[in-house]
């Protein structure tokens, strides 16, 4: 017995573990048993947005490529990167790293959302629950798809989660006038289902989806439709909470735009880096001046983008939008030392050109916690009501029979606010920009161009517009505002990058 | 009693035990070998028990007996002798030479083997090679000890920093190619201190490995520490003391030279009021203190060894430092006849303050955090301070803080607690059937506190200063239980093994921060005095493995050798369709001198060759890797930061280990009664199914990771080894010996994904972000990529082949055209240099003269490039610079090889160079005291020495030091050294060290 007391003991100590090795782990979380209620499914749709708001798309490379592929801006440094150069010479590279990033978090916004849409079927829900919830999804979906098909034409087209890998490698592109219908579709049931205003202008409401409708036509050429949407809009402006800001500065106050009426839609950075690339947003110190201290020590700008000379001076000299859009001044020693002219600018520092800086993100970015004006926070304005107008504008001037005093009453509006000036200079009303009257189709056609070039400059229209109206030919023609750059049509469309033709060779069909 | 005698008492009962437990009578004697030298440390073992004593220093010993007793007495080198004890009181024994080192026991997984009997490939270290020198880590005594073993720090000459193995080459490109590490049968321990040392084995080939199968594939480090012996008690001192200082600097521009030569290219440069050389203010003469206590003895039923060490070491650049200390013991218990217990306990505490280096450049401005890169490139006509007492920031460049700023500023600072207990239970059941269990825990709890403060501008200060606290708690938990069988049947000796094994290792991980204090004095040991909280982290992995494992060992005749051993590995990591995986090995060896034609040969003494075949396996497959999954991502909604859930990866079912299918073939030979012996050993390890992220996977896909893996790669590994030792000249008074190794491996991808070129960008994120490294069928792994260059374009017509990138102006460097298109574009690059080197070596000559011992080791590698990224950015511009610079291309110094400075970091072959080096990596004199001085004090043993370490390199490499390693994107991960090793860049520079030493026996 003595002996087998050893063997007990023995057996005790090598008793130990025996698994099935399955695993189960702890705080990561299975796709087949996530959805299990709306709060779940909210989750998923912030998961949409919480993409929007990441660096990759407005915060800075979708947000430069749109910047450095239209007219009104040029690089600055020379020296900076060849993706950035690249797309303001309009000669893609096969692969260009910036697109990538671009098109990658665009999809990623899109995959987001269809996980949003397809974990709502998994919960049974009331529709007047449901649907308001989702069609934050959908319209995340068809604004990004928008951005999308406006960048590269035809594209891969999806509106269900990926499951099969292997197939959806494999997908030909979706033709553009598809694309364009199921981004209706997404906007008409966001419009359907979502509320008449939301806590914040962040979040969609009908407002949203019915702007962006009108945009989408307005881009298809369906003016008819572009104009009945922009008028329903506008009718709709008292229930929607929707109007124009009376200060033009104050659009681009990030202490004031957050609580404008004006803005529909907008990415709300908040001053905080501390989640990093999903908070941080880049324009400031892109756009702002190399060694400049006027907005405090620290906070100065790396000379990447900058508008073309020309592109400063064909704003009149007392339109108040000049002063707001631009820093033609920068203080390169104290911050209460003495002022520079921008034609001493590169004589601070060599990365800097002649030109007025881009003003709408560095002159009242609010807190900003990351050096160099990092993570500001300012409010992007994706869309605001002064471009609803523009649009109901350019819409009824090109529908056979449309009022052109109807067009011209519209865009006055938005000159009238632009001269009644404001707090960045003085408060003094100007006699510019003076009203449009007795114009013809075509000067109106040209005139409400201009106006959106200027109005809406450094928010990303700019080259949707040259794409849209394919003005290529014109402005980057020899007496354009940047020059000479040998535009040919295939210059409207982004090169889609090569790693990813690679991957799948049916996109280069 | 008193409380004197009663210690006295329990003393007595502690270690005199034997005293009263034998029933025979005291033997005294001496061992002496065939020229009547006396043998110290010989062992005298009373057959088939643990009692025994070993000699003294003059040969003697003394052993309780009793009649009938067979005593054994044996030392290494010689053979082995048996008397049978009748009754006579003394005994002096005469060892006879044995061939050399064959009879020595070797430590094999879950076993030992007699060296001869070994037919795999097995390389040993012994404890007078460890520690003939102070090292940081044991780890590093392995450098150019054995052959095929190559050993790098991680980070130079850092205090602290990680050491790297590899055997045999990179067997895989995306996970690990570390060894396993066995600590005294624990797997995956870690190192205990190099003093505490027995022996190290290192086992090469799969008939070795394949036991410890899915783990195997990258060669397995066997590590025994020392145990009591019974006998008298022992007591060691060792001390160390040693004065280190860096090994080279770079001849940088004062200065006036620096704003002449800004001046030239940047004529608005105004020179700054400072005169500093950054490297004298932030190198200083560095320091390594390590103290060793332990005491050993045992009696016939329990022999321990405890002991404890100091080690602190002050680095070379100012502000780092570490310091660890550690505790291990291990006792062993003959409980019956038949039951013998033990436990290993094994602790330290360390701690290490950082400074920042090899930066990746990601985490401030333009490699702004990195010392010892900020160091170069600084511009030298600032001082530290600015007029307003601030630091100041680099006049040209990037907006980067001084390097005396970064490393006195920034806290980094790094604690690690290291437990392990390990018991085990021997039962033999019946004759030849012997039981052993073991059971072990041990757990690694590190924490990490960083914090940057307001102070510097161009770090985090704009965030007001930023605290991150992390730790890291693993455990593990591990049983192993084995039978082990052994029979002589005729002339054949069998040996089989069969067992069960169960580990699961645990970790758990967490991270808080904050940012923007109200107070810099807090550090990071006040997060809540803050005005932003970063948002904290937590994760939990938990990794099962359990494995039957088998072994058979067949040896005919002492002539014909069989090895086959087995193992089943099933892992949780491991997809759902491949939970579990076979691992074979079987080898064969044939001792030819054992045979009659060969047996009487005054030559040979001993020849064998050896051949095994077998799989292995790398689990490189990390927990959770194979599931479908969502992950949540922190984000903004709606102007608040929220958790919100996103689609991260699809499920991927067929995910499965690496495997490697090894060959080994050696011989082994013995001449002139083993005054030269040499081994040979040629290897081929496939390895295959290896995981590449399967990037063919589209980015529209929308994954939050956008790869996913797939088993397809193959990469081989072959090479050649030799290990040659001989005893030149032995007589009374003077020994030489040498010890000689040399190995080369030859890496090869032979299969990728689709074929594909892979490409790997490890250079720091403010370079050009341009590709570094590429992984091709057909060529070594990780072998560097670029534009080849041409020269300097002195404007006009381009040479023949040859192009500018598109802007280019006079002076701009010159590429080869290799597609002829007339401008130079990513479509022009190709490979320009291997970091993998053709062969590598270590020689090692002892003499002794009398009491006097003198130790030279050399070390070296051939063939290895090195691309020197510290030129790349010193050529930049934006710089300070070496001096060469001054050379460059201007409109009036046209007749130069050095283009033009500008703000330009193409990586091209300019920058690769031969990385070749011999070096004298440890040179040491001793002096044993005479026995007749120590007898006086008391003392058993009293040595001093003095030592000094890579006092000599030979190179032809321009920058600081041949042995780099520097990994930017995935610094410290164990896989980056596959493929993205040989950049030089923001390395703790080498040492130079002298040492002096002390160890003292009683």
């Amino acid at each position: 017995m003595k002996r087998y007391k050893y063997i007990f003991a023995l057996i005790g100590l090598s008793m130990i573990g025996c698994s099935d090795l399955e695993e189960k782990p702890v705080g990561i979380l299975a796709p087949e048993s996530y959805f299990t209620s709306m709060d779940k499914v909210e989750i998923a749709v912030k998961g949409a947005y919480s993409y929007m708001a990441n660096r990759y798309f407005m915060g800075r490379e979708t947000a430069m490529t749109l910047m450095l592929r239209s007219d009104i801006v040029e690089i600055s440094d020379p020296n900076t990167s060849v993706d950035r150069r690249n797309h303001n010479d309009l000669t893609d590279l096969a692969n260009n790293g910036q697109t990538l990033q671009s098109w990658k978090i665009m999809y990623q916004i899109i995959a987001a959302a269809n996980q949003a849409i397809a974990g709502a079927e998994l919960v049974t829900a009331e529709a007047s629950v449901k649907n308001p919830l989702i069609a934050q999804a959908y319209f995340a979906r068809a604004f990004t798809y928008f951005h999308l098909v406006q960048q590269f034409g035809a594209i891969p087209y999806f509106d269900k989660p990926v499951s099969d890998v292997a197939e959806a490698s494999n997908v030909t592109k979706t033709p553009v006038a598809d694309v364009y219908a199921n981004i209706i579709a997404d906007l008409q049931f966001a419009k359907e289902w979502l509320p008449n205003t939301q806590a914040t202008r962040a979040l969609p409401a009908k407002s949203a989806a019915s702007a962006y409708l009108a945009s989408v036509y307005l881009t298809m050429g369906d003016y008819p439709n572009a104009y009945t949407e922009a008028t329903d809009f506008i009718s709709k402006k008292g229930i929607y909470n929707i109007e124009l800001e009376a200060d033009y500065q104050d659009l681009f106050d990030a202490d004031k735009s957050g609580s404008s009426l004006e803005p529909i839609f907008l990415i709300d950075y908040i001053g905080d880096s501390s989640i990093g690339n999903y908070s941080t947003d880049y324009l400031v110190p892109l756009t702002g001046i190399r060694k400049d201290n006027q907005f405090g020590v620290g906070q100065e700008g790396w000379a990447v983008m900058v508008p073309s000379l020309k592109t400063y001076l064909s704003y009149n000299a007392l339109d108040y939008r000049r002063q707001v859009s631009f820093n033609a001044t920068a203080k390169f020693g104290a911050v209460d030392g003495p002022v520079t002219p921008y034609t001493g600018f590169k004589a601070a520092d060599s990365r800097n050109q002649n030109q007025p800086y881009i003003a709408k993100y560095t002159r009242l970015r609010g807190d900003t916690p990351g050096a160099e004006g990092r993570a500001s926070s300012q409010n992007y304005i994706m869309m605001r009501y002064a471009e609803v107008l523009l649009i109901a504008a350019e819409a009824v001037n090109e529908i056979p029979g449309g009022s052109i005093a109807e067009a011209e009453g519209y865009l006055n509006l938005v000159r009238a606010r632009a001269r009644s000036g404001g707090v960045t200079n003085g408060n003094v009303p100007s006699l510019f920009p003076i009203d449009a009257i007795g114009s013809t189709q075509a000067t109106f056609r040209d005139a409400v161009l201009e106006e959106r070039r200027i109005e809406l400059a450094f928010e990303q229209k700019r080259w949707y517009d040259i794409v849209r109206r394919k003005l290529g030919p014109t402005v980057f023609g020899a007496s354009g505002l940047e020059g000479n750059k040998s535009f040919t049509d295939a210059n409207y469309l982004i090169a889609i990058p090569a790693e990813e033709v690679l991957r799948n060779p049916n996109l280069a069909l | 009693m008193n409380l004197k005698n009663k210690i006295t008492f329990v003393l007595i009962m502690i270690f005199n035990i034997s005293l009263y437990a034998q029933g025979g009578y005291r033997l005294s004697g001496t061992i002496s070998d065939g020229d009547k030298m006396p043998i110290p440390g010989a062992n005298v073992i009373i057959a088939n028990t643990t009692k025994g004593a070993a000699t003294d220093l003059d040969g003697k010993f003394q052993v309780d007996v009793k009649k009938g007793d067979v005593l054994q007495f044996s030392y290494i080198g010689y053979k082995m002798q048996s008397i049978t004890i009748t009754n006579q009181k003394t005994l002096n024994v005469v060892l006879i030479e044995n061939n050399s080192q064959l009879d020595e026991v070797v430590v094999v997984g879950y076993g030992s083997r007699r060296k001869s009997d070994i037919t795999g490939a097995v390389s040993s270290i012994k404890s007078e090679e460890i520690n003939a020198f102070p090292v940081l880590d044991a780890t590093q005594a392995l450098q150019g000890r054995a052959a095929g073993v190559v050993v790098q720090s991680n980070n130079g000459g850092e205090p602290g920093a990680p050491i790297s193995i590899k055997i045999r080459g990179n067997t895989s490109i995306n996970a690990s190619s570390d060894p396993l590490i066995v600590v005294d049968g624990f797997v995956g321990a870690s190192m205990p201190q190099a003093n505490d040392i027995e022996s190290i084995e290192v086992l090469k080939d799969a008939s070795a490995t394949a036991i410890y199968g899915s783990r195997g594939s990258n060669g397995v480090v066997m590590v025994t520490t020392k145990k009591g012996r019974s006998g008298k008690l022992s007591i060691e001192v060792n001390s160390n003391y040693s004065v280190s200082n860096t090994a080279n600097r770079l001849d940088l521009l004062n200065a006036d030279e620096f704003a002449a030569y800004q001046q030239t290219f940047n004529p608005g440069y105004v020179q700054g009021p400072a005169d500093t050389d950054w490297q004298d203010l932030l190198y200083r003469s560095g320091s390594t203190t390590n103290h060793q206590f332990s005491f050993s003895g045992g009696s016939d039923k329990i022999n321990f060894y405890a002991s404890a060490n100091y080690f602190k070491q002050d680095g070379i650049v100012i502000n780092s430092d570490f310091e660890k200390i550690t505790f291990l013991s291990n006792i062993d218990a003959q409980v019956t006849d038949k039951l013998k217990l033990g436990m290993n306990l094994f602790g330290s505490i360390g701690s290490k303050n950082g400074i920042a280096t090899q930066s990746t450049g990601d985490s401030a401005n333009g490699g702004g955090d990195d010392v010892i890169s900020l160091m170069f490139r600084f511009t030298p006509d600032r001082g530290i301070y600015d007029e307003n007492g601030d630091f100041t920031t680099n006049s040209i460049g990037e907006n980067v803080d001084n390097p005396y700023a970064v490393a006195t500023q920034r806290v980094n600072e790094t604690k690690t607690d290291n437990y392990r207990a390990n018991l085990y239970a021997n039962y033999d059941i019946i004759e030849n059937l012997t039981f052993k269990t073991t059971f072990g825990y041990s757990t690694v709890n590190e924490t990490n506190g960083s914090y940057v403060p307001s102070t510097l501008i161009a770090n985090d200060g704009g965030r007001g200063g930023t605290a991150i606290i992390s730790n890291k708690r693993g455990t593990t938990v591990l049983s192993e239980n084995y039978l082990t069988y052994k029979k002589t049947l005729g002339k054949g000796d069998l040996t089989v093994l069969a067992g069960y094994s169960y580990q699961k290792n645990t970790t758990f991980r967490f991270t808080a921060g904050a940012q923007d204090f109200i107070d810099d004095d807090f550090s990071f040991y006040n997060l809540s005095g803050s005005n932003t909280a970063l948002i904290p982290t937590s994760s939990l992995v938990e990794q099962e493995i359990q494995s039957q494992f088998g072994r058979l060992n067949y040896d005919y005749d002492d002539k014909y050798l069989l090895t086959a051993t087995i193992r089943r590995d099933g892992s949780s990591n491991f997809a759902k369709n491949e939970k579990y995986a076979i691992f074979p090995s079987g080898a064969i060896g044939w001792k030819i001198s054992n045979e009659d034609f060969l047996k009487d040969s005054e030559t040979v003494s001993n020849l064998k060759i050896r051949a095994s075949y077998g799989l292995t396996g790398n689990q490189a497959i990390s927990a959770y890797q194979s599931l479908a999954r969502f992950d949540n991502i922190n984000g903004l909604y709606g102007g608040s930061i929220v958790s919100a859930v996103v689609p991260d990866q699809a499920a991927n079912e067929n995910l499965k280990w690496e495997t490697s299918y090894q060959t080994n073939i050696g011989v082994d030979l013995g001449l002139f009664n083993s005054k030269v012996s040499l081994s040979l050993d040629y290897y081929n390890i496939n390895t295959k199914d290896l995981i590449i992220a399967d990037s063919s996977q589209p980015l529209y896909l929308g994954f939050l990771t956008s790869a996913s893996l797939k088993n397809v790669g193959e990469i081989n590994n072959k090479g050649f080894e030799v290990s040659l030792n001989t005893r030149n000249i032995t007589n009374e008074n003077f020994s030489w010996t040498t010890d000689f190794n040399w190995a080369t491996n030859k890496n090869k991808i032979k299969t990728l994904l689709n074929g594909q070129d892979i490409y790997l960008d490890a250079s720091p994120s403010y370079f050009s972000r341009a590709d570094t490294h590429i992984l091709r069928e057909g060529e070594a792994a990780g072998v560097f990529y670029g534009f080849e260059s041409k020269g300097v374009w002195q404007g006009g017509a381009l040479p023949e082949g040859t192009a500018t990138l598109a802007g280019a102006v006079a002076g701009d460097p010159l590429y080869n055209d290799l597609d002829g298109s007339g401008v130079i574009t990513t479509d022009d690059r190709k490979i320009i240099g291997n970091p993998n080197p053709d062969y590598t070596f270590g020689i090692t000559n002892n003499f002794s003269y009398k009491n006097f011992d003198l130790n030279i080791f050399f070390q070296g590698s051939q063939g290895g490039e090195i691309f020197n990224l510290t030129n790349v950015q010193l050529y930049n511009g934006d710089s300070n610079a070496t001096k060469e610079v001054l050379n460059a291309w201007t409109p009036t110094n046209t007749d130069t090889n050095t283009p033009s400075i500008a703000n330009r970091r193409d990586l091209s072959s300019r920058f690769i160079e031969d990385g070749s080096y011999i070096r004298l990596k440890n040179i040491a004199l001793g002096y044993n005291f005479p026995s007749t001085f120590t007898d006086k004090l008391g003392m058993d043993k009293i040595r001093l020495t003095v030592s000094a370490q890579n006092l000599l390199t030979l190179t032809k490499y321009s920058g600081l030091d041949p042995e780099v390693s520097y990994f930017a994107d995935s610094a410290g991960s164990s896989s980056a050294g596959n493929t993205t090793s040989g950049f030089d860049f923001g390395n703790y520079p080498t040492i130079r060290s002298v040492n002096f030493s002390l160890n003292l026996k009683f």
